[in-house]
């Protein structure tokens, strides 16, 4: 088993061209307003634009719809209750003898829309540089560095911590355990996962030392530079027009 | 520079919360320039020596000077990383950044200087331990002796003037131990070497001292000392192989 984070090999792109400050100022936004999205023709118009952008990004289509599967059958094990379970005063129609809501078909549509078209997004934004450039350009753009800080400890050991997972469970392996569903099984996952948390802190104390030792004093500070150039300007603005047109058509629809 | 030691230590004690005495009355002087080795069996309390003398854990004012300054007073303790460059056991625990330019950058960052004066001593110490290009790598993919010496170019570009060394050569295969000795070699400066590994304190350290259950038992010439099989048995060590007898 193995917990790695899988990114494609980043190709040269207009979207990887973006400072990443300008690129993540305009496609998280962007995200935050497909979720607000309530009409499907403008959740289909964000979706063809999100795939668009992923297009443009050159994301390789096979990690792309890798993950979009994914997250659509998560999703849709949420929303299939909805078309079966009308709100008071709706219609239903008959379908192979399941009485559906067309309403509630079209809820469930446009939160699976909305779902794909921000993972769609997300993904641009995770495959086009590394993520710690990204959390970088977050801090540029003024998120406090407490949580840049968090986010990249916690980039830099999940890989450690999911080695030390995969040796406990070889330990216990080597030793005849077999995970089944029983106390004894309960109990001994309990102990592995308390393990692994006590390992977690004494390992975070001692970051904590070579911190200090190295002048920590709370403050992130970063040699990443940002230098922003005319196409960044426009990727900004193109994105964001698209973006807040979408806003538009799903206000007034 | 003035004429005191670079490191005195007197009658420093340290106990962690919960009473478990890990130092007790340890006096101490390193010369500029001396490399000193500090051996000891596990939980002599040499990590915790080294954690005192870095300011990392507390100890009472007056009790240890590390050039100069005193890592029980805050303002002192606040100069001490520009000064003293600490090396740990783990590698992975010192490596806490996502790539091995960050980490090397993190200590002259935390110091103020230019980012210019930081990207010219990351250069500089990757290039100083062999770990030219390695700028972009991720610190999780290097091999054992790899991250050793991104450790410690994470250290030297802080340019210290006292090096503490815990267990540098542990992990290692006998090849980076070797390519480690090297490089440990080609550094000037105090150090104060901690291992177990009694070999490579021949080839370092002029001086060693032996800590056992958190006091100094013996100090003497690393070649004498460690030829005291008697001692080191005593104190769970064992002769190290170049020095003993043909058979």
């Amino acid at each position: 088993m193995t917990l790695a984070l899988n990114f494609p090999l980043r190709v040269e792109s207009p979207i990887s061209r973006m400072d990443a400050r300008w690129r993540l100022a305009s496609i998280l936004p962007a995200a935050m307003i497909v979720a607000c999205l309530r009409a499907w023709p403008a959740v289909l118009a964000a979706l063809a634009g999100a795939l668009v952008l992923a297009i443009l990004a050159r994301l390789s289509a096979r990690w792309c719809l890798a993950r979009l599967f994914g997250t659509a059958l998560f999703l849709l094990f949420f929303v299939i209750w909805l078309p079966l379970f009308p709100l008071r005063g709706e219609e239903t129609v008959n379908f192979f003898g399941l009485a559906l809501s067309p309403q509630g078909l079209e809820r469930a549509g446009v939160i699976l829309g909305k779902g794909l078209t921000i993972v769609t997004l997300i993904l641009v934004l995770l495959a086009v540089s590394p993520l710690p450039e990204t959390l970088k350009a977050a801090h540029a753009l003024y998120v406090p560095g407490l949580m840049i800080q968090l986010a990249l400890l916690t980039f830099r050991y999940i890989f450690l911590l999911a080695e030390e997972f995969v040796r406990l469970r070889t330990a216990l392996r080597v030793r005849g355990f077999r995970s089944r569903a029983n106390l004894l099984s309960y109990r001994t996952a309990a102990h592995a996962a308390g393990t692994l948390l006590v390992r977690g802190h004494e390992r975070a104390e001692r970051v904590g030392h070579a911190m200090r030792c190295r002048g920590f004093d709370g403050v992130f500070r970063s040699l990443g530079e940002f230098r922003t150039r005319a196409w960044d300007v426009i990727g900004f603005v193109l994105i964001a027009t698209t973006a807040l047109a979408i806003l538009a058509v799903d206000i007034m629809h | 520079m003035t004429g005191e030691p670079a490191i005195v230590v007197d009658n420093l004690s340290f106990a962690y919360p919960g009473g478990i005495r890990a130092l007790e009355e340890i006096r101490l002087e390193v010369q500029h320039g001396e490399s000193v080795g500090l051996i000891g069996p596990n939980g002599a309390g040499k990590t915790t020596l080294f954690l005192c003398l870095a300011g990392v854990l507390s100890i009472p004012p007056g009790k240890a000077k590390v050039a100069g300054l005193d890592p029980a007073v805050k303002d002192q303790r606040k100069r001490l990383p520009a000064q003293v460059g600490v090396v740990f056991q783990n590698s992975d625990d010192q490596l806490f950044s996502t790539t091995v330019a960050d980490d090397v950058a993190f200590g002259p960052l935390n110091l103020g200087l230019a980012k210019d004066e930081v990207r010219g001593r990351v250069a500089e110490s990757l290039d100083r331990v062999g770990l030219k290009g390695f700028d972009e790598r991720v610190p999780h993919h290097l091999s054992g002796g790899e991250k050793r010496r991104a450790a410690l170019a994470g250290v030297l570009a802080m340019r210290p003037a006292i090096l503490l060394l815990d267990e540098p050569s542990m992990f290692l295969d006998p090849r980076g131990r070797r390519e480690l000795i090297g490089l440990l070699k080609t550094l000037g400066g105090t150090k104060i070497i901690a291992s177990h590994d009694l070999d490579m304190m021949l080839d370092l350290c002029d001086r060693v001292v032996l800590l056992d259950r958190g006091r100094i038992v013996a100090t003497g010439l690393t070649g004498e000392l460690l030829k005291d099989e008697a001692l080191l048995s005593a104190h769970g060590l064992e002769v190290p192989y170049r020095l003993r007898p043909a058979n």
